[in-house]
């Protein structure tokens, strides 16, 4: 019978030797790098927030935030005063975002449980590796695949056929001869986040130990059956994770957006008209800004969209943990 | 690895038996590295022969005067005349000049925070710009000109469809929507006009080919005057917009039925068709440099002073018969007194290189490369403008001795 150790070690840190130089400065740059990291998103918050201290003060909040005119431009033609309103650009990121990721959801889960699951052996590795390199593509390039390919397609093929037969959902109404519409740009985008989230997805689905499966095999589950009830719920959470960075990511697509949106500063009444995003509308106005309220005014919108940004990504580790609560033992 | 049984007891066995060490070091290291030396040699050596490392010691001739010890001269602005920019900087040996093509906007923004020599743009300063330079002020100098043209995609028409200033108004402010509107039609008699919509394009982002579009528009029709007005950034009523005349050109090329604007340098470097515009005299003309130029010329401006309000300076609309009216200028922006400006961080050298530059530039030499790159050259009642504002330039209020080459 052994003694019990009366001095457990608390942590892997204290039994191992007691740390030399190297080890001293190794723990100090990796620190540095980590404690770098997180000092440059402050600095990037705090940058945000001093570039748009002019347009907090100057533009009443209520106005900019569901001002429908963005035109910088109208106290210095003589025509009219120079309004800031942000809605047509919050609207336009929120749904290109929201229609990006509706799309986008099913087909990389479905991508990832056939890669998973279904495929097979020999199958698995390379389709995975060509979905990733989609996300290697660089997004001017997606933009110019969408302005050449897409364009033409949704114009002469599809926008006819969604106003003609879908037109009753009200979502399709407007003129149809042009290819650059938020439809345009949210199928662009959605296919830009596919590889992040069937990327995460199936790492997070391929953790799954085959005890969890092999168990709801033996009790006569179907394959349907044992994905939705023994792989997706112990996979939720890579699968929220993955789901958050694609948002992330098309919230703050710029070129791909910009060369198929169309870029009208109005919120877009049905998919078929152009619209506007936050980072396209950057992209556009930051280095011809003319009035000296106009930079302000972009960087307010921009710390506008990091706040959604953090707000969902909060919102979905809120959400996880609920989530991981319920669950209790069934994790580890 | 050597073999243990369960509880181990046995300490495992020293690390020279287990780990096998292969016979003498690898060499693979050492002939990459020597394979990198022997590349690296030889491409400087074929440099070398190809002349990368002559120092261009052709020194610019001068006439008789001392030219300054050449310094380094920086300059921002616009992306438009970034070619013509460079060409310059190629040519002229007397000083080193680094022109960054960041945008008009960026370029004032620029000159306005004193961070760079001059800044260049496709547009005058507007008043809010102008309000924001600090003291003592800068001069406004056109240094070249340029001008709008308007494209389409009508596969069914061939040569230049014409336009009229009201026509492209009422386009662009979405009264005409289709293409055989009675209006276009009656200028462009014998053309059989589709009927169709039309696409409207226009810049996403703000430009100095807005600027002299919109001015055209106010020009021609009193509602888009009071309404929009003219300016680099417009709060378009119709249309879709297109990012940089790429952007725009790109956009009227893959859409049927799409009338956009694009600069005229744009148009000529990239073969891009383009219409005919009908000028004051009642001609529709097809835009070149040397229609353009006579614009300038017969537009018979009358400058403000260098300091003034330029932004409703206008070439359009000039009265030749063969003038092209979208006419506009470009400019640069300078300090008037580059001492009191630029405190110690501009000493009297840079100056002096700064203003011999200038005069260079408006000079014969300096506008003999513009149109070669579809530039358009200075009228010479331009050039002369410029030469006084420029010779006007004082450093700690003193004028600043010039020695421009040839």
């Amino acid at each position: 019978m052994t003694r019990g150790n009366p001095f457990p070690p608390r942590s892997s840190r204290q039994i191992l030797r007691a740390p030399k130089w190297g080890d001293r400065i190794f723990f100090a740059l990796t620190m540095l790098g980590a404690l770098g990291l997180a000092g440059i998103i402050i600095a990037m918050v705090v940058a945000l927030v001093h570039g748009a201290t002019p347009a907090f003060d100057q533009i009443p909040f209520t106005s900019f935030l569901f001002g429908r005119i963005w035109d910088p431009g109208g106290c210095v033609n003589g025509t009219s005063t120079c309004v800031y309103g942000a809605l047509p650009f919050i609207a336009g990121t929120l749904i290109t975002s929201t229609i990006a990721l509706l799309l986008a959801i099913p087909l990389s889960l479905g991508a990832a449980i056939f890669l998973t699951q279904h495929a097979p052996m020999w199958m698995r590795e390379p389709v995975a590796q060509v979905v990733q390199l989609l996300a290697a593509v660089p997004s001017v390039v997606y933009g110019f695949w969408g302005l050449i390919v897409l364009v033409p397609i949704m114009r002469y093929d599809v926008n006819p056929v969604l106003a003609h037969d879908l037109g009753w959902t009200g979502l399709f109404g407007g003129p149809t001869n042009i290819g650059l519409t938020v439809l345009t740009a949210s199928l662009v985008l959605s296919i830009m986040t596919v590889p992040t989230i069937t990327a995460i997805s199936r790492d997070a689905m391929e953790a799954v130990p085959r005890s969890q499966k092999e168990a709801a095999i033996s009790l006569g589950a179907t394959p349907w059956e044992v994905t939705r009830r023994s792989v997706l719920p112990y996979s939720r959470s890579g699968i929220v994770a993955g789901i958050v960075l694609g948002l992330g990511r098309a919230l703050g697509e710029t070129m791909a957006v910009t060369m198929t949106i169309g870029n009208r500063n109005a919120i877009p009444l049905s998919l078929l008209s152009q619209g506007q995003t936050i980072p396209s509308l950057i992209a556009n106005d930051f280095f011809e800004a003319i009035t000296p309220l106009e930079i302000p005014a972009l960087m307010e919108m921009a710390l506008f969209l990091l706040i959604i940004t953090l707000a969902i990504n909060l919102g979905a580790r809120l959400i996880l943990a609920r989530l991981q609560l319920g669950r209790g033992a069934a994790t580890e | 690895m050597s073999s243990t049984s369960g509880n181990a007891t046995t300490p495992p066995a020293a690390p020279s038996d287990t780990m096998v060490r292969s016979k003498g070091k690898s060499r693979t290291g050492l002939y990459a590295a020597v394979a990198v030396i022997v590349v690296i040699i030889i491409v400087l050596a074929a440099g070398y022969a190809a002349g990368w490392f002559k120092t261009s010691s052709t020194k610019s001739s001068t006439t008789s005067c001392t030219s300054p010890t050449p310094a380094v001269l920086s300059g921002a602005g616009s992306t438009l005349v970034a070619p013509l920019m460079d060409q310059w900087s190629a040519v002229y040996t007397a000083s080193t000049i680094g022109y960054s093509a960041v945008g008009s906007g960026a370029g004032i923004n620029d000159i306005t925070a004193k961070t760079v020599d001059f800044g260049a743009s496709d547009a005058p300063l507007n008043p809010a710009q102008r309000a924001a330079v600090p003291s003592p002020g800068v001069n406004t100098i056109p240094e070249s000109a340029g001008a709008a043209v308007p494209i389409y995609n009508l596969p069914g028409i061939s040569g230049h469809l014409k336009f009229t200033g009201q026509i492209l108004a009422a386009i662009y402010l979405g009264d005409i929507t289709n293409w055989n509107n009675s209006a276009l039609q009656a200028v462009n008699p014998g053309v059989s006009l589709p009927v169709a919509s039309i696409v409207v394009v226009h810049r996403s982002d703000g430009s100095g080919t807005t600027f002299v579009f919109t001015s055209f528009l106010s020009a021609s029709n009193s509602t888009w005057k009071t309404a929009y007005g003219h300016s680099t950034t417009i709060n378009w009523p119709v249309g879709v917009g297109a990012k940089g005349n790429s952007g725009v050109t790109e956009t009227v090329q893959s859409t049927v039925d799409a009338i956009g604007y694009v600069d005229i340098n744009y148009a000529l470097t990239n073969g891009v068709a383009f219409g005919a515009v009908q000028n004051p005299a009642g001609n529709f003309i097809v835009a070149n440099i040397t229609n353009i130029a006579s614009a300038i010329r017969d537009s018979n401006v009358v400058f403000p002073s260098p300091t003034g309000d330029w932004y409703n300076v206008t070439v359009e609309n000039a009265p030749g018969a063969g003038d092209y009216p979208m006419a506009t200028l470009t400019y640069l922006f300078v300090y008037t007194d580059l001492g009191v400006a630029y405190g110690s961080s501009m000493s009297q050298t840079t100056a002096e290189n700064l203003v011999n530059f200038l005069l260079w530039i408006v000079g014969s030499t300096g506008q003999s490369y513009a149109a070669p790159l579809y530039y358009v050259p200075l009228s010479s009642a331009a050039v002369t403008y410029d030469t006084t504002t420029i010779n006007s330039i004082t450093y700690n209020g003193a004028a600043i001795p010039t020695c421009v080459p040839s």
